[in-house]
């Protein structure tokens, strides 16, 4: 029974090769898109689940509110946190601090010197909390003392090479003396903390000097471990107020956010999480693969008029409708199982590109039993969408009108509206790429207010402050730069803010009022070319700048003084002028406005040097470099561009749009051949009509034009549909950024225009097919 | 000679067939099933180009003609009638009947009047508006008459004309089709029924592919 079924499977397959094959292969297209998007939504949502503790791992999060109804959403706590949430609340288990190296540190052994800034601070309970196993040193006391460094694998095959590591010391910033006391394997691809260290958390009082009892300060994240059958949202309440209860001016309130959501949820609720993305392409590896069955069912049922007389004849030799529907079925899951092959091998040759598209690390493994079920799911579901309908159709056919000649005819409702599917889907998918395309386009382009372009800069490492003015005389002598400055933090992310600034006449509205401080050098509005609207900028004649502060408007208008030029503000216990106020410029991701800004000089809390070069970077690197080498003969030499740094803001929102934009291109093509598998079905069934037209004198341009009518009358009804779609599903996406285009006509057009030229080939190439037979041949086709 | 071909196997349809139609002639072709004979009418009407040999149409040799010439000299001169009518379903059976009309391009009024007077003729006018499937099928025969007459040929070919159709029904087909030959057209038609041949004023027989007999006959 079954090599009949294999043999009659076979035979037809290869008897109608063109036909087989646009299924098969339109089929394994879906499936391969289908797959490749599952694996990466499942690497998506795999983050951090490798930690055997990761349903009871919360983090703590802050909303601080300020007067403004503003609530700032943050990850950052005050250093005490954590302890006194461990001996205070039952619930909670175990608590650690977790830190990032606050920027870069140099790390002595024996032989060399590096530069990192892969450190985290952590407190023991981390090593009870996190599944980070160790391979070296004691497993149950990973760093037992506030001397000990823990390394991960390929960082002691960097430092210490075979060396045992053990043991070893490790000088930081030429003071600080650590031991290796453990080694971990590295921390793996989809793990949300990345390290290449870990130092015990009082290291951040050592080097920077912190007070870590301050509860007034919010710069470190804390995570605790709850105790199982902890009811979380009692667990919320008790700690929501905790802040409050141990300083009672603090605006924070407290938040838990399960780790196993930290990867892809956003605490801020900003709309374009991660998540987005992945329930957005969940949804389109869905629609590729519906838009796949619906050319499987279309191209079927196109073929089915030609199957009617085996249906006829299986029937009159004893053949039940049930066996058939069997029958029919079973070649379909038989079909979605060849495809599903080739769309294996498809998937295996395109992985590499997808793994650089994507960045992450994917693979696709036939042992993993939730890939398994997966794939057996994705198979059976079109096998089972794809032949249902044909199975249907085809089973019911009645015997003795085929016998006789006269063909079962249905109202191809159902084809028509599976059709105008499949292209509203495509030309709603045009749209939208066209859309999300200029926009990130725009955000790239878009004058952000300074000069982002020809800017080199270099990280400062803590202790270099005070070769900074000579180091910039050295610079500035180097052919082809043209400025050099230098500031705590560059225009690309200013993230260094405050509520404590006082002015006269400070309004309730304006208190707790967020604004970002930068401490910059005297030429750093000229570098980055900020435009000076009222007032002046630093300069170095009029002396005393440093007393001086500049602002923008987003500041002025806060302080409601916008044209007065003088005034006195006060922050913290500081008492400045401003002296100007510059126009406003984006120092963060184009997604969020401009805050107030406060600019004063301050060369203590330098943290980067910027360069301006005439854009012949190559050699102006080469040169700096020697000149750094000359003060830091110790101390790798590393840089960015700001450019670079500018586009990597929106490296997520490029990379979704260029897999966006590879997988509306495949539904398009899907779509074409819908199209082409639908013309050729109603070219059949018209095959004798058509006959009949050419005897009695009809050409070329006569059956074009009448196949071409009923063509595109379903075009322009799948564009009536899309349209409306795709522009409010745009406008929604487009209103999470703060800068943004509006949609033109022109890219709704274009989509139309795009979807007509598809079927306005398709049509003629089918019509040109049918016009160049002989009539008598389709007059005798019954 | 006309040869079919499939993958493997090669038919010969029509071996050797000599033969020439006069204007103004009615002439039957009759033979067994499979003989050759809707294959010589496809190729007397153009539909079907014989593998070698050659054909004449008012003195022009048309064998070597291209599709695009093969279609202009069908719909300017011949007119073809089937054994199943074929009619287009779709269409109604005044828009059938116009349809050789839209393909020679002839100004709307003009169709509309030749259309209506072939009706009449036809004793069909009061179906103008019906689908084909609403008509019996003597009905649809005579409008697959009148389609092919609306253009008025030199000449009409007719595949088994009455094969469908009822005795009364044939008569009545038989007898519009005899009206058209005595008004100046040409027509040749293949039958089985020796009544219908009857009509004509010779009867080709075929068998295998070969004439056997040519009965010329005196004009009733």
């Amino acid at each position: 029974m079954l090599k009949i079924f294999l043999n009659t499977v076979f035979r037809k397959l290869f008897l109608q090769k063109g036909y087989s094959l646009i299924n098969i292969l339109g089929l394994a297209t879906g499936i391969t898109c289908s797959l490749l998007i599952l694996l990466w939504v499942e690497y998506e949502l795999s983050f951090d689940s490798f930690h055997k503790n990761n349903e009871q791992i919360y983090c703590v999060y802050e909303n601080q509110s300020y007067a403004d109804g503003e609530v700032f959403t943050a990850y950052s706590t005050p250093a005490p946190l954590a302890a006194k949430l461990k001996s205070d609340i039952p619930e909670v288990d175990k608590a650690t601090r977790i830190t990032r190296t606050w920027g870069k540190l140099m790390l002595t052994t024996d032989d060399s010197t590096f530069v990192e800034n892969s450190g985290l601070c952590v407190d023991t309970d981390f090593f009870k909390m996190f599944s980070f196993p160790a391979t070296m040193g004691n497993p149950n006391l990973v760093m037992p003392d506030d001397k000990s460094i823990v390394i991960t694998e390929s960082m002691s095959k960097r430092y210490f090479d075979q060396e045992n590591p053990l043991g070893k010391t490790i000088i930081i910033n030429s003071s600080f003396e650590y031991k290796v006391s453990a080694v971990l394997k590295d921390s793996p691809k989809n793990s949300s903390l990345y390290f290449d260290f870990l130092l015990p958390f009082g290291f951040i009082k050592k080097n920077w000097g912190f007070n870590l009892k301050n509860w007034d300060s919010h710069a470190f994240r804390t995570m605790i471990q709850i105790k199982s059958n902890t009811y979380i949202p009692n667990l919320e309440t008790k700690i929501k107020p905790f802040i409050k209860q141990n300083l009672k001016q603090s605006n924070a309130d407290l938040a838990l956010q399960s780790f196993s959501d930290y990867h892809l949820h956003s605490i801020s609720g900003k709309k374009l999480s991660p998540i987005l993305y992945v329930r957005v392409f969940a949804l389109v590896a869905f629609i590729i693969l519906l838009i796949a069955c619906f050319n499987y069912m279309n191209l079927s049922t196109a073929r089915s008029e030609r199957r009617a007389r085996e249906v006829a004849v299986r029937k009159v030799v004893g053949a039940h409708k049930r066996g058939l529907f069997a029958l029919f079925m079973a070649e379909s899951v038989f079909i979605s199982f060849l495809a599903f092959g080739l769309a294996v091998v498809l998937v295996e040759l395109l992985l590499p590109f997808f793994k650089e598209l994507t960045q992450r690390d994917l693979s696709l493994q036939f042992t993993d039993p939730t890939l398994l079920l997966s794939f057996a799911a994705i198979v059976t579901f079109t096998g089972i969408i794809s032949g249902s309908y044909p199975a249907i159709y085809l089973s019911s056919f009645k015997p003795i009108r085929i016998l006789k000649g006269k063909l079962y005819r249905d109202s191809h409702f159902f084809r028509k509206l599976m059709v105008i599917t499949q292209f509203t889907i495509s030309i709603g998918l045009i749209i939208c790429t066209s859309v999300i395309y200029r926009q990130l386009d725009f955000l790239q382009d878009k004058d952000i207010g300074y000069q982002k372009d020809n800017i080199i800069y270099i990280e400062l490492l803590d202790d270099f402050h005070e070769h900074y003015e000579d180091l910039k005389e050295n610079l500035i002598k180097i052919p082809g730069v043209l400025k050099v400055t230098a500031a705590n933090q560059m225009p690309i992310n200013f993230s260094n803010s405050t509520s404590h600034i006082t002015w006269d006449g400070k309004s309730k509205e304006a208190e707790n009022v967020l604004f970002q401080l930068s401490f910059v050098d005297y030429d750093f509005i000229e570098t980055f070319e900020m435009e000076v609207i009222h007032g002046r900028a630093f300069t170095h004649e009029q002396g005393a700048d440093s007393l001086k502060l500049v602002i923008n408007e987003a500041a002025a208008s806060i302080m409601n003084m916008s044209y007065t030029i003088g005034e006195k503000v006060k922050i913290w216990d500081y008492e400045g002028e401003i002296i100007g106020i510059v126009k406003d410029f984006n120092f963060n991701s184009l997604q969020v406005g401009v805050k107030p800004l406060v600019m004063l000089i301050s060369s203590d809390e330098f943290k980067y040097i910027a360069i301006k070069t005439d854009g012949n970077e190559e050699p102006i690197i080469n040169n700096i470099r020697e000149t750094w080498n000359k003060y830091f003969p110790n101390i790798p030499f590393t840089h960015r561009l700001l450019r670079d740094d500018f586009s990597y803001l929106y490296k997520a929102e490029s990379r979704m749009s260029l897999v966006f934009i590879s997988f509306t291109l495949i539904a398009v093509i899907i779509s074409s051949l819908g199209l082409f598998g639908l013309s050729s079905y109603i070219i059949e069934q018209k095959y004798k009509e058509m006959g009949i037209r050419k005897v009695f004198g009809a050409e070329f341009q006569h059956l074009f034009r009448s196949f071409l009518i009923r063509f595109l009358r379903w075009i322009l009804l799948a564009n009536l549909i899309a349209w409306p779609i795709a522009f409010f599903l745009m406008q929604w996406w487009l209103a999470g950024f703060a800068y943004r285009i509006n949609t033109s006509w022109l890219e709704f057009l274009g989509a139309g225009i795009l979807s007509l030229l598809i079927a306005f080939i398709t049509v003629f190439y089918q019509s040109y097919k049918i016009s160049s037979i002989t009539p008598i041949k389709a007059i005798r086709y019954e | 000679m006309k040869k079919f071909r499939t993958d493997e196997v090669e038919t010969t349809a029509l071996n050797n067939v000599n033969m020439e139609i006069n204007e103004g002639e009615f002439v039957a072709i009759m033979g067994p099933s499979g003989c050759g004979k809707s294959t010589l009418l496809n190729i007397l009407g153009l539909l079907d180009n014989p593998t070698s040999g050659e054909l004449y149409f008012n003195k022009t040799q048309v064998d070597g003609y291209s599709e695009r010439q093969r279609t202009n000299l069908r719909k300017e001169n011949i007119g073809f009638v089937f054994q199943s009518f074929n009619l287009i379903e779709e269409l109604t059976i005044y828009e059938n009947i116009e349809l050789p009309l839209l393909y020679m391009k002839v100004s709307s009024s003009e169709r509309k009047k030749r259309v209506n007077e072939v009706l009449e003729r036809m004793k069909i006018a009061h179906r103008a508006k019906h689908f084909p499937q609403q008509l019996s099928g003597g009905q649809q025969q005579r409008a697959a008459i009148a389609r092919a007459v609306i253009t008025n040929p030199k000449l009409i070919l007719a595949d088994e004309p009455t094969g469908n159709l009822d005795s009364a029904n044939g008569e009545e087909v038989m007898n519009l089709l005899t009206q058209l030959n005595e008004t100046g057209t040409t027509i040749v038609m293949v039958t089985h029924s020796p009544s219908d041949a009857d009509r004509s004023h010779r009867i080709i027989q075929l068998f295998d592919g070969h004439i056997v007999t040519e009965n010329m006959r005196q004009k009733l």
